[in-house]
């Protein structure tokens, strides 16, 4: 026995490089099919397209050196701080969906509600759908002539206009597209969310007699914190990077399009319709500079709001 | 275990198999040759796939497939894309405003030693398209067919609103006159869609009224020029002023091609080889006629495709073959007796102008002394695509019509600058 | 009394789910009328069953053809998405080696970069490898996701450890264990993951729309677009074509709605 022990003792380290020495063999094998595909077709190609963004390109693949001013153009380029700015309203607008499925949630949520699943399946429809095909539906409904939206409004006397072709308007219209799209999806995500948190809490609070509201505030939202997090990260990136919409929802010669390009669309814009492919990686390498930097912040203020239990 | 996945992935392989074999599997088993031929227009495609398919019986050996991508704007992304990776079709139309680009970057395969080679006979098309498709003395095309624009009616319309049909005679105050009674707002028909369309549209009226888009050497912008604004303010007073069409909001909501085939429309002004589409239309009782006369007389706008070869095809042979054949005698022939286009071949426009008896199509071959060559440069999408932009914005009128033009000006003068 | 209570929950859920469903009905209802019908104001509410409008999608798209492969990219997508992701998920979770931390926050720093910064590097890959206008093109960048391996990770941590622990004093190597023992134990992590991944597979649209330019070789999210240049605005025959694009990944859903729900719930609850 003691015997076994003292040599088992003794040989404990080696076993123990030995298994280690296994685990990065085993460890590196099973991560390379992805770290391969991930460097190949993503990783590879991120680097190339910085480094396109400091090249001009004809039309058909030759390309040649120009330093800095592609986004020295950029700079200068009126349409860049418009997209921008349209790019931000987008992200900012889509924030809305977060409140309106934490009610939505909420509501799902009510004790002893029946059809719950029936509801859940109704929202989650647009999640499901295609978005060239969320693109159509919609367009045809915001039609100024014929589409439903105007004939329901005139039914109220309201005069409807043409939402989507209207420069005025069109951005908006998609973007309630956008929320409508994504609603049942954080509807989901937030039912997950109230449903972890324990129900202790709420009888200790109902027991100091707090109200259903006050319950809310005190111990629901704060408890949610970081699912909202999580759903602000994540739906700001969809508003920042959003594109099968707007390119589908716009007629082709809309005058639409002039004020309401986002930024991903600019960067089609110049690479695809005009060729300009250099140009076009400098706005893409600048959005991902902006993805970036405003998730940072998103992480950075986090510590301030968000609670973790 | 991996016994599963092994199904499945066979599995996969099986539907793939299933999805990729009922039809042409690419031509590289054998000695056969599969080429593609790139289109845009939705209506030319079966009478291009009747030529292909002529050609496919006279070559054994070589199969053309045609791919239609609808919608120029499209089109010329999709090609572009693919064309930037190398893999272009081995045939595709090409336009006179982008033929400079796509030659002088060499995506397209010089013709001229394979014409002159061949014997292959260029006069028989007009000598303005072939210089068309000329660079440098190089010919890169060989054209395909030629287009005039005419001023469609709904002859339906016309008679119930109690007006006479248009004619050659007739002025741009004759236009707005009829537009205005044809005008049905309880209905929903307009007299007249004003969309922001260059070749079809505005173009045609800019030079009805004097002015010009670029100036001749292709190195300066017209829209400064007074009398090309003024050309732009016809369209502008109908949609804004008369409220005779509808607004081009309501026009990118719903196609004028489509507001016009269903009777909702009682003018439109478009290209021949839109016509056939008209032609086919159920109940639609519809003429042509050629463009009015504005302020400083006749213009039309004048266009010819051309197909060219992709200078990286694989089958650069069978691929010039195959243009031949499509600038040939016959290919031309069932172009023009489908009244799909005015082939550019000589002697065949009378076939086209008879295709279609419900249409006098001799007013887009009338038009052809009063034409002016689509206007170009050497880049000509950089600023095109600014100027539909800022034209629909303009025509919409959330934007002043001269400020807009100034600022066309000046961007096209500053990407003219750089070509 | 309880119903009494829950009424005013129902009207909002209801008014909500109404804003959800109608512009479905309303593409069903388009997808009957004839043109005219479409356009009439106000709306025809019993449309003259124009079925043509689904004959006339099959005429100009082959819908058959754009199923067939967009089920071919989804399938393999998903099962190698499946399959990679969940390796390397795995080592990450659970093995140690050096520069685990590095390559880890690499890879999913691509979760960060806009989609289209790949595209055109991507393409010219898929050029390369000679697979434009093929089916592999369509699947093969595809096949790889920071997402689904962050995602996968996140639950093999959640996993206990004792069960491994046995495996591994059984003398068994770590492929072994994740083979035999984690990948088991992960099927709820797995499907829901999986379902997701079908999702967003046949959803995808700038990809396919790219690399394949051959219509027969399109997906059907492509042809959708495709059908949108082609009828421009002729709405019967492009909600026809939006219905029939949709339905097949509707009734997916309907059946494995509860995977997907749980997917969905699970990325956020972490």
């Amino acid at each position: 026995m003691e015997r076994a022990a003292v040599e088992g003792a003794a040989a404990r380290p080696a076993t123990r490089t030995r298994l280690r020495d296994r685990e990065w063999f085993w460890g590196y094998l099973m991560i390379a099919p992805l770290t391969l595909g991930l460097g190949v077709f993503y990783l590879w190609p991120v680097l190339q397209s910085v480094y396109y963004s400091f090249t001009e390109w004809t039309l058909f693949g030759d390309s040649s050196w120009v330093g800095l001013d592609n986004y020295a153009t950029l700079l200068r380029d009126p349409e860049v701080g418009k997209a921008l700015w349209n790019t931000f309203l987008v992200a900012a607008f889509g924030l809305l969906v977060i409140p309106v499925s934490i009610a939505v949630a909420a509501l799902l949520n009510t004790r002893g509600l029946r059809l719950v699943s029936f509801y859940r399946t109704l929202y989650f429809l647009p999640v499901v759908t295609m978005p060239a095909a969320v693109a159509l539906i919609w367009r045809w409904l915001y039609n100024g002539e014929y589409g439903l939206i105007n004939y329901l409004l005139s039914l109220v006397g309201v005069t409807g206009r043409s939402w989507i072709s209207d420069p005025s308007t069109a951005l908006y219209a998609v973007m309630v597209v956008f929320v409508w799209t994504y609603l049942g999806y954080f509807t989901v995500i937030f039912m997950a969310g109230l449903q972890g948190i324990p129900g202790h809490l709420y009888e200790a609070a109902a027991i100091d007699g707090a109200g259903r509201f006050r319950q809310f505030f005190r111990i629901t939202l704060p408890l949610l914190t970081p699912t909202v997090f999580f759903s602000g990260v994540l739906m700001v990136m969809y508003g920042l990077q959003m594109f099968d919409l707007l390119y589908l929802m716009f007629g082709k010669n809309s005058p639409a399009w002039a004020d309401n390009k986002t930024i991903v669309l600019l960067f089609y814009n110049k690479a695809f319709e005009e060729g300009a492919k250099g140009y076009g990686a400098a706005i893409a390498v600048v959005l991902m500079a902006i993805t970036l930097a405003i998730t940072a912040v998103q992480f950075r203020l986090q510590r301030r709001w968000v609670h973790y239990a | 275990m991996s016994k599963k996945v092994w199904a499945l992935i066979c599995a996969g392989a099986l539907v793939t198999g299933a999805a990729g074999c009922s039809s042409s599997d690419s031509g590289d088993s054998g000695d056969k040759v599969t080429l593609s031929y790139g289109i845009w227009d939705k209506n030319q495609k079966p009478a291009m796939e009747k030529i292909a398919q002529e050609f496919g019986r006279t070559h054994p050996g070589i199969t053309v497939k045609v791919e239609l991508t609808p919608g120029s704007k499209d089109y010329w992304t999709k090609l572009q894309t693919s064309a930037a990776g190398g893999s272009a079709p081995d045939v595709f139309w090409m336009n006179g405003p982008r033929v400079g680009l796509w030659a002088s970057q060499g995506a397209l395969l010089p013709l001229s030693d394979r014409i002159a080679k061949d014997g292959f006979d260029t006069s028989k098309f007009p000598a303005s398209l072939n210089e068309l498709y000329t660079l440098e003395g190089k010919q890169y095309g060989v054209p395909k067919d030629y287009d005039t624009v005419g001023l469609f009616y709904n002859k339906d319309l016309f008679d119930k609103a109690g007006v006479k049909y248009p004619d050659a005679s007739w002025t741009w105050e004759d236009v707005r006159d009829a537009a205005k009674k044809l005008t049905d707002p309880e209905k929903g028909v307009y007299g007249i869609a004003a969309p922001a369309w260059s070749q079809e549209v505005y173009y045609n009226t800019i030079y009805q009224a004097g002015g010009h888009v670029i100036s001749p050497d292709g190195r300066k912008s017209g829209f400064d020029d007074p009398a090309t604004v003024e050309g732009l303010r016809f369209w502008v007073d109908i949609i804004n002023k008369d409220k005779s069409s509808p607004t081009i909001q309501q026009l990118e909501d719903t196609d004028p091609i489509q507001m016009f085939q269903n009777g909702k429309v009682a003018m439109f002004s478009d290209g021949s080889y839109d016509a056939i589409a008209y032609n086919q239309t159920e109940g639609l009782n519809v003429d042509v006629a050629p463009l009015p006369s504005g302020p400083k007389g006749k213009g039309v706008i004048i266009h010819g495709l051309a197909n060219v070869v992709y200078a990286k095809s694989e089958h650069p042979d069978e691929a010039w073959e195959f243009v031949k054949f499509l600038g040939g005698e016959q290919a031309n022939r069932i172009q023009a007796e489908t009244g799909t286009v005015i082939p550019a071949y000589d002697g065949l426009q009378d076939t086209w102008v008879k295709s279609m008896p419900k249409l006098r199509l001799q007013s887009f071959i009338d038009q052809v002394p009063d034409a002016v060559p689509y206007p170009r440069s050497m880049n000509t999408a950089v600023w095109s695509t600014k100027e539909t932009e800022l034209i629909a914005q303009a025509f919409a009128g959330t934007k002043d019509l001269d400020a807009t033009a100034k600022e066309l000006a000046a961007f096209m003068n500053d990407a003219l600058a750089k070509e | 009394m309880r119903n009494g209570r829950l009424w005013p929950v129902h009207l909002v859920l209801a008014v909500g789910a109404a804003a959800m469903v109608v512009p479905f009905f309303w593409e069903v209802l388009t997808s009957l009328k004839t043109f005219t019908e479409s356009t009439r104001v106000p709306p025809t509410w019993i449309p003259s069953f124009e079925w043509s409008n689904f004959t006339r999608v099959l005429d100009s798209t082959p819908f058959v053809q754009q199923f067939g492969n967009t089920v071919v990219m989804t399938v393999v997508r998903t099962l190698a998405q499946l399959l990679f992701c969940s390796l390397a998920a795995y080592a990450f979770a659970r093995l140690r080696f050096p520069g685990r931390n590095v390559i880890f926050v690499l890879l999913l720093s691509v979760l960060m970069v806009p989609d289209q910064l790949f595209l055109i590097p991507q393409y010219q890959i898929i050029k390369g490898l000679d697979l434009l206008n093929t089916l592999p093109g369509l699947f093969l960048p595809g096949m790889f996701s920071a997402f689904g391996t962050f995602m996968l990770r996140q639950f093999f941590m959640g996993l206990p450890d004792e069960i491994e622990e046995a495996a591994r004093l059984d003398g068994a190597n770590p492929l072994r264990i994740f083979w035999s023992v984690m990948l088991p134990l992960a099927r709820p992590g797995l499907l829901a993951f999986g379902v997701l991944t079908v999702l967003w597979s046949w959803k995808d649209l700038m990809w396919p729309l790219v690399v394949n330019t051959d219509p027969e070789k399109m997906t059907l999210s492509a042809g959708l677009a495709a059908l949108h240049g082609e009828h421009v605005t002729e709405y019967p025959v492009l909600m026809a074509g939006s219905l029939m694009a949709t339905l097949p990944i509707i009734v997916v859903f309907v059946v494995l709605q509860r995977q997907l729900i749980q997917g969905i719930a699970f990325t956020g609850s972490k």
